[in-house]
């Protein structure tokens, strides 16, 4: 958006300054589409509501690497960690494990941009961190350098960001630090900590795509309770006694609903085949039996789901280095590990029975 | 008197007396008229200047008198932060007893307050406080000034100095007390505050009145590139960044929030760096290009918010 130093409009606004929060903001963007108008261009694109767009937070250490920062952090404690970044301010940071999945997200912006240009349904980055403000101008160098479209930002200064993650409407979190993901699923918010691969395969700059795995992520972990609980077999008998019920939902399961609405808008095109989205279910799950109940659960959300490979306990990490997603999300670490080992880009969602197990693994 | 003697000399005498006491009597006319005179004159003109003299005084007792609070130790005027706080944000109006109500700028004042003891105990010589002036800015309020003065004794705070003006002039008040940054619940005199060049801010729109252990400013980073070219508000910003300064970069007393609601992250960044420059480092900072301030303010809670329209 073009500022413009001398504006009419900016008497209405003082006019009003006694007026409520929501009338100002309506003012604002009355403002906003006037100075548009005048200028007869739109020099940027006009940044949608939150609460109309996807919104995407994440960090900045999942967005870049940071690696050298937090050493600085650990070692020698904030305000030389504040004093070393300001020093090296106009040094852009390197990307991190999240940077192609905001690329992805990008290019399907300009393509549902061309289709409806009005729209406001479009992915919405923000970044969300626990920086002080001081950072700032080095986060803004760097995604200057790397040409990201990135124009929201929640620098907390140490404050906890998820009070800023419910105001910023967020669809998902993505950070690499576990107890902001575990508090942000507990508030309801589908969240999950990254993790730089030592290799990265070469993933699409032009479609997105998003992997899943089934249990305790897009559907609840009670079937996975009786695995742990009556192992196997037991398991078994129970997806096939309940298989008219459906499972109920999982942390990830509201961001596979937010994928879906936006591909239905490139359908709606007749764009099917060329959709700039792709979801993919991968599950330890069996086609033939434990499998339907899954299909049926999707089904039934009226949730469509690209490709569903059911791996029935095979390693997933080989199926995710053909498939390549922008980003593979799964409740166990032993799954992130295999995957990120592969080059693939995981993400953990600490949710469920799972994590207590992982824990125990962990503290051996 | 002429005193008589011989017939002769008292016919003589008779003659020279009658002619004496007619001259006696005019000289006594005279002296009358001129004494009568006098005196109606010397009434008039002491009445005349009696009325001057009430005139003038009745003047002065028109201007603003600037009172201090020997209760409060003086702050150093050349060092320290001065805030003027408008008297009705701090003490409501009670309709009976001698004692104010507590208004919405009392856990402000308390976080200045506080921010101040911070200060001294980590230093006892510290000069940059913040120096709390109470104003009054009408005429109703100006009258109260013995009942502001014990409502503040009764509430122990920390104002060093009482304006006691009418209105007519408490911008020039504000200004000849080298006020830093003025808070009132009154959008008109915030405006004409802000066009006389002094940083000020509108309480209880916007602004938090929740006792609060962090006294939190907000600066609206759209008005601070053009704000930038008065000196006031250089001057403002690189006393608050001194202050915060004082303290460590976790747990401060005092904590500075930046947040740009319009245009995207090149203004936002010009905003971080121009502040910068005049010494001010903020800790938190937001974007929002847009999006709804209602709930980023939600957690913000700033007790102070300068810029945002009000200029």
């Amino acid at each position: 958006m073009v500022k413009m130093s001398v504006e009419p409009v900016k008497v209405k606004e003082l006019q009003i300054c006694a007026s409520s929060n929501g009338e100002k903001g309506d003012s604002w963007e009355e403002a906003d589409e006037l100075q548009q108008d005048r200028l007869g261009l739109i020099a940027e694109p006009k940044q949608p509501k939150p609460e109309n767009a996807v919104t995407i937070a994440v960090s900045t250490r999942v967005l870049f690497r940071t690696e050298r920062e937090q050493k600085v952090f650990e070692r020698h404690g904030v305000e030389e960690y504040l004093r070393y970044q300001i020093e090296h301010e106009n040094e852009p940071f390197a990307p991190g494990p999240a940077f192609p999945f905001v690329k992805a997200l990008e290019a399907v912006n300009s393509r549902l941009r061309q289709l409806y240009p009005q729209s406001e349904e479009l992915f919405d980055i923000v970044l969300v961190t626990y920086n002080h403000a001081h950072v700032g101008v080095r986060l803004i160098n760097t995604i200057n350098h790397h040409n990201l479209f990135i124009e929201r930002f929640c620098m907390t200064g140490g404050s906890s960001p998820i009070g800023y993650l419910k105001a910023w409407h967020t669809n998902l979190y993505l950070s690499a630090d576990a107890e902001k993901v575990r508090e942000a699923l507990a508030e309801g918010i589908a969240a999950a900590t990254m993790f730089m691969p030592e290799k990265q395969t070469e993933v699409s700059a032009s479609q997105l795509r998003v992997a899943f795995d089934g249990d305790a992520v897009l559907f609840s972990d009670e079937s996975e309770r009786i695995f742990k609980a009556h192992g196997l077999d037991r398991f078994f008998e129970h997806e096939r006694e309940n298989e008219d019920t459906l499972l109920d939902h999982g942390p990830l399961k509201g961001f596979l609903e937010a994928l879906g609405k936006l591909q239905k808008k490139f359908y709606a095109k007749g764009q099917r085949l060329d959709c700039p989205i792709r979801t993919y279910l991968v599950t330890a799950r069996s086609a033939a039996s434990s499998g339907i109940r899954a299909l049926k659960t999707l089904r039934a959300w009226g949730l469509e789901i690209d490709e569903a490979l059911f791996l029935a306990g095979a390693p997933k990490g080989p199926m995710l280095e053909k498939i390549r997603p922008h980003i593979y999300f799964d409740d166990q670490m032993f799954h992130v590990e295999g995957a990120a080992e592969m080059g693939t880009v995981a993400a953990h969602v600490p949710y469920g029975v799972a994590q207590k197990r992982d824990a125990r693994q962990a503290g051996k | 008197m002429l005193l008589s003697s011989t017939n002769q000399e008292e016919e003589d005498d008779e003659v020279a007396s009658k002619g004496g006491s007619e001259l006696f009597a005019v000289r006594r006319a005279t002296f009358l008229t001129i004494f009568l005179f006098s005196s109606v004159t010397a009434v008039t003109f002491r009445v005349f200047f009696t009325r001057l003299r009430r005139q003038r005084v009745d003047r002065e007792a028109e201007m603003v008198s600037t009172v201090a609070n020997v209760d409060v130790k003086q702050k150093d005027a050349d060092h320290a932060l001065v805030v003027a706080i408008s008297c009705s944000a701090v003490l409501e109006d009670a309709d009976d007893g001698d004692v104010h109500r507590v208004g919405v700028a009392f856990p402000l004042l308390q976080a200045l307050q506080s921010v101040n003891r911070h200060l001294v105990e980590a230093n006892s010589s510290e000069s940059l406080l913040f120096d709390v002036l109470l104003i009054t800015t009408d005429e109703r309020r100006q009258r109260q000034s013995a009942r502001i003065v014990s409502s503040t004794k009764h509430y122990g705070l920390e104002v060093s100095r009482f304006c006691f003006s009418d209105g007519e002039d408490f911008v020039e008040s504000l200004l000849e007390n080298q006020v830093q940054l003025f808070l009132s619940t009154e959008p008109e005199e915030v405006a004409l505050v802000w066009q006389r060049g002094v940083p000020s801010s509108l309480l209880g729109h916007q602004t938090w009145s929740s006792p609060s252990e962090q006294l939190r400013v907000l600066l609206c980073g759209d008005d601070v590139i053009a704000a930038a070219a008065a000196e006031s508000a250089q001057r403002f910003w690189s006393q608050l960044g001194a202050m915060r300064r004082r303290f460590g970069v976790l747990g401060s007393p005092v904590s500075v929030a930046v947040m740009t609601a319009h245009g995207g992250r090149r203004g936002f960044a010009d905003a971080l760096a121009t502040l910068r420059s005049c010494g001010l480092n903020a800790d938190e900072a937001h974007c929002l290009a847009g999006a709804p301030r209602g709930p980023i303010l939600e957690l913000l809670r700033p007790h102070v918010l300068l810029g945002g329209g009000l200029r």
